[in-house]
């Protein structure tokens, strides 16, 4: 097991790590940085509860290796915001109370945020699109594509 | 209720002092101590709003701490849809009788009539005064310290400027859940905690034999430690990453004997032919040991036409997205255990047995977990961490179930098969109506004397033995919930039969029995309508006398009547009211079916009646919820397994819904005023099972009997 040096930028905070050449990046996200709100689901890359957003294209963060995201700007959840200033997908969660239980509601956000910022406009193909893989049990699904059609609305 | 009357409820009966539901030691804050947990039903929520609604404190300054057992009240398990009866109930109480005592107190100390007081947001003034009491003022008296809530008060008595019933509001979770700040027990972060994962056995009977010396080494040079009792096997470390990483490579390094297999038989084989105990199910729902009648044959009379038919349901999986996890410390002698099972007290009692120590020894705190919908491994892993805990002491251990822990150490829903029998006379009227249930417990949660229902309680002490069950009897309690029609039939046949030795481990999963049985009554009552040449509402309507029942049925008529049926869709409903005493609720469902025989989910219609409203969108949102979780059971969920292993080991193995069927749901809540609380986490999911198997009869003019309604087992019964 060896061990390398890696330079990482989550959510604009950039640290110098000494990392196993095989932790995933989700453990550097929830440990090294102790940001909890990505959550580990199946570590299989079946859930989306790991979503993170990677140089702009949402990424599953269970299996992907740390070492291959240095060079890359990583969004987590929680970057997604700042000082309550909550993101648009965000905040029309909010709004309409998209969320049950919540475990898998960072990854739908992370989702949903990767396409919008890409594409205000996104059709109903690319909305589900985005949220292929993304499991809810709960049953959030209907609030969730009400919080989606106010953001429709307020864009 | 009654009048002006309200019934205080169980919980108040064992908890009766206000001060164990409310703590006022902040300024224009109350803090309400409940014994229910949020488990995605946001009853956190739905308490806060009761709380404001009858105390005229706004929601914002009303919080929920989370359940401790130091200072929480004992309202038994967060389940069966009682979150809202019971403790909603509690806290309606608990505020009425906070206003009442306050306003009798105020009234008092300034020698004046209720029309001279203004009332806001906690705070009485006597008329052009500034001289005002507050709540948090009166909470600082003895008078207060010694309330005590009766069974019965007057909930009116003090109708002054009561807040209005905003429904408006902020989930009080949902700040932290859209930022990512929210805290699962799963994110629990001390000094020097260690990570830990089990290594669990290929199946429910193997035994641990050996390991290879060299891995042990291996990872002893990592400070990986290794934890074995019986056949019980934990890794633990202080990086998570190492623990995730050696798991499979230390599992595959381990020898194992098995002791017997799952099973030699497909499900429904040994369902229909394993030892069975079989018990009449009485009117009201009882069941009882007593003389199974034989099942009366109509054969031959022109009067009478009779059908008969049979339903499965296979095993079904709760399938939290976050598995089960719990963090625990054992520290001078005592432990302090995160959790989010349901029955938290209940564990607690059942710790103390199964750790060899004294209740008192023992503190467990509520910590959110995934969506909870029943018995789930929230309990096991309590014990399991703490179990380890022992031997790790002054260090959290955080104890997390992997995913194919979670899909193959749960324990399941029970699969069932229901046999119908009904005959109708000419007038189109049922005169006969037998339903027989077969199925495994929906009831091994742990206990004291059930320590053996902790999985790994079992595999500590290299216990395999299959244990039998004993049947429940109570009106509607496991296997027969709901079997019992709520529809006035002339003459019932109802048998509950426990089957023995089958091959899963199964307990409560939302609803237990009552899914399986809505859906195959409510798809026979179609198949009899059909006989009968009745529509299907007028068939249902013709044989409910209840009102409310009623007032569903024709609800959710209404609704559907408004959007026009289009060409190449089909619809089905469904109705019940959960245990016949609960809510009511009925379903419209309009899905097609694709040529490549998918069904495609397109319109959902919800009637719900759960008494008085206490906060609309939280009933919508588990109505909802449910109705999307029950669609999902019916139409792609079943656990597989061979005669050695659960196969279903991850979500590649076991589909779930996802967001590309859901259907457009509308969702339609009867709200009765004065009427008590009562729960919707359950509800729906048997109406949901009968509409959308009477939709896909209609799409298909044949119906489709086995569970889930995937192309495969379409087919196979269309070419049948």
């Amino acid at each position: 097991m060896k061990k390398i040096k890696c330079k990482f930028n989550i959510n604009g905070n950039h640290k110098d790590l000494l990392i196993y050449e095989e932790k995933p990046l989700i453990y550097v996200i929830r440990d090294d940085y102790n940001l909890k709100g990505t959550k580990l689901g199946c570590g299989l890359e079946q859930c989306g509860s790991c979503a993170v957003i990677i140089d702009g294209e949402k990424k599953l963060s269970c299996n992907i290796l740390a070492k291959d995201c240095v060079s890359s700007k990583i969004t987590t959840i929680e970057g997604l915001s700042s000082n309550d200033n909550l993101n648009k997908v965000q905040d029309s969660f909010k709004k309409y109370n998209a969320a049950q239980c919540g475990y898998c509601t960072s990854g739908i956000i992370i989702s949903l945020s990767a396409l919008f910022n890409k594409n205000s406009k996104p059709s109903k193909k690319d909305i589900l699109k985005s949220l292929e893989g993304q499991l809810c049990r709960c049953g959030s699904h209907s609030a969730v594509f009400k919080a989606i059609e106010n953001l429709m609305k307020s864009n | 209720m009654k009048n002006n009357f309200l019934e205080t409820g169980p919980s108040i009966k064992k908890h009766n002092k206000l001060t164990d539901w409310f703590l006022l030691d902040e300024d224009n804050k109350i803090k309400i101590n409940s014994g229910k947990i949020d488990i995605g039903q946001h009853i956190s929520s739905t308490l806060a709003l009761i709380c404001s609604k009858n105390t005229g404190v706004k929601y914002e300054q009303i919080e929920v701490n989370k359940l401790n057992t130091k200072f929480s009240p004992n309202e038994g398990k967060t389940a069966s849809s009682l979150s809202a009866s019971h403790s909603g109930t509690a806290i309606k109480a608990a505020s009425i009788e906070l206003k009442n005592q306050f306003f009798q107190y105020v009234l008092s100390k300034f020698d004046c009539k209720l029309d001279d007081i203004d009332f806001e947001n906690g705070v009485a003034k006597k008329n052009e005064s500034n001289e005002g009491i507050s709540y948090w003022d009166f909470a600082k008296t003895e008078i207060y310290k010694n309330i005590v809530i009766k069974d019965i008060i007057e909930f009116d008595k003090y109708s002054i400027n009561q807040n209005d019933n905003n429904q408006s509001i902020e989930l009080k979770t949902i700040h932290k859940i859209v930022t990512g700040e929210y805290i699962f027990v799963h994110d629990l972060c001390f000094d020097n905690m260690l990570h830990a994962r089990l290594i669990r056995p290929p199946n429910y009977y193997s035994r641990f034999i050996d390991i290879d010396k060299k891995i042990l080494d291996k990872i002893s040079k990592l400070d990986i430690s290794f934890f074995v009792q019986g056949s019980f096997i934990a890794i633990l470390s202080k990086d998570e990453f190492l623990v995730s990483k050696f798991l499979d490579i230390i599992k595959n390094s381990i020898k194992w004997k098995s002791t017997r297999n799952l099973s030699n038989k497909d499900t429904f084989t040994s369902i229909d032919q394993n030892e069975k105990d079989s018990l009449l199910v009485k009117d009201g729902g009882e069941a009882v040991f007593e003389r199974i009648p034989v099942l009366k044959n109509f054969d031959g009379n022109s009067n009478y036409r009779s059908k008969t038919i049979t339903f499965n349901r296979p095993y079904l999986m709760h399938g939290s997205i976050g598995p089960s996890a719990a963090c625990a410390i054992f520290e001078n002698n005592k432990y302090n255990i995160y959790t989010h099972s349901q029955g938290i007290y209940d564990l607690k009692s059942t710790l103390s047995k199964a750790l060899v120590t004294s209740e008192e020894n023992i503190n467990l705190k509520y910590s959110p977990g995934s969506g909870c919908y029943g018995h789930n491994g929230a309990d096991d892993v309590a014990f399991e961490a703490a179990f380890i805990a022992k031997s790790f002491p002054n260090k959290h251990i955080l104890l997390k179930w992997t995913r194919e822990d979670e899909h193959c150490w749960e324990p399941y829903g029970s699969a069932s098969i229901n046999k119908l029998t009904s005959t109708i006379d000419k007038k189109g009227e049922i005169i006969y109506w037998s339903h027989e249930v077969f199925s495994d417990t929906c009831m091994t949660r742990p206990s004291v004397s059930e320590l053996y229902n902790f999985v790994s309680y079992k595999l500590l002490n290299d216990d395999f033995i299959k244990r039998k069950s004993t049947p429940k009897t109570a009106p509607h309690m496991g296997i027969h919930r709901n079997l019992d029609p709520i529809y006035n039939f002339k003459e019932k046949r109802l048998v509950k039969n426990l089957v023995h030795d089958l091959p899963l481990r199964t307990s409560a999963l939302r609803t237990l029995g009552a899914f399986a049985n809505v859906t195959a009554l409510e798809s026979f009552l179609d198949e009899m309508a059909q006989l009968a040449n009745i529509d299907p509402f007028d068939f249902r309507l013709n044989h409910l006398d209840d009102k409310r029942g009623r007032d569903v049925l024709l609800d959710l008529r209404g609704q559907m009547s408004l959007d026009k049926e289009k060409q190449g869709c089909f619809r089905g409903i469904g109705f019940s009211r959960y245990k016949n005493l609960a809510a009511y609720c009925a379903v419209g469902i309009e899905l097609s079916v694709t040529d490549d025989v998918e069904i495609d989910l397109l319109k959902a219609w919800i009637s719900i009646d759960a008494g008085e409203v206490a906060y609309n969108d939280g009933i919508r949102f588990q109505a909802e919820g449910g109705l999307i979780q029950a669609s999902s059971w019916c139409l792609y969920e079943e656990v597989k397994y061979d005669t050695h292993e659960i196969i279903s080991k991850d979500w590649s193995n076991y589909k779930i819904i996802g967001f590309d069927n859901i259907p457009e749901i509308k969702t339609s809540v009867i709200n009765r005023v004065g009427y008590p609380y009562l729960g919707v986490g359950e509800v729906v999911a048997g109406p949901t099972g009968g509409a959308i198997s009477n939709a896909l009869c209609n799409a298909l003019g044949q119906r489709i009997k086995t569970m889930p309604y995937t192309k495969d087992n379409i087919m196979k019964e269309l070419l049948n």
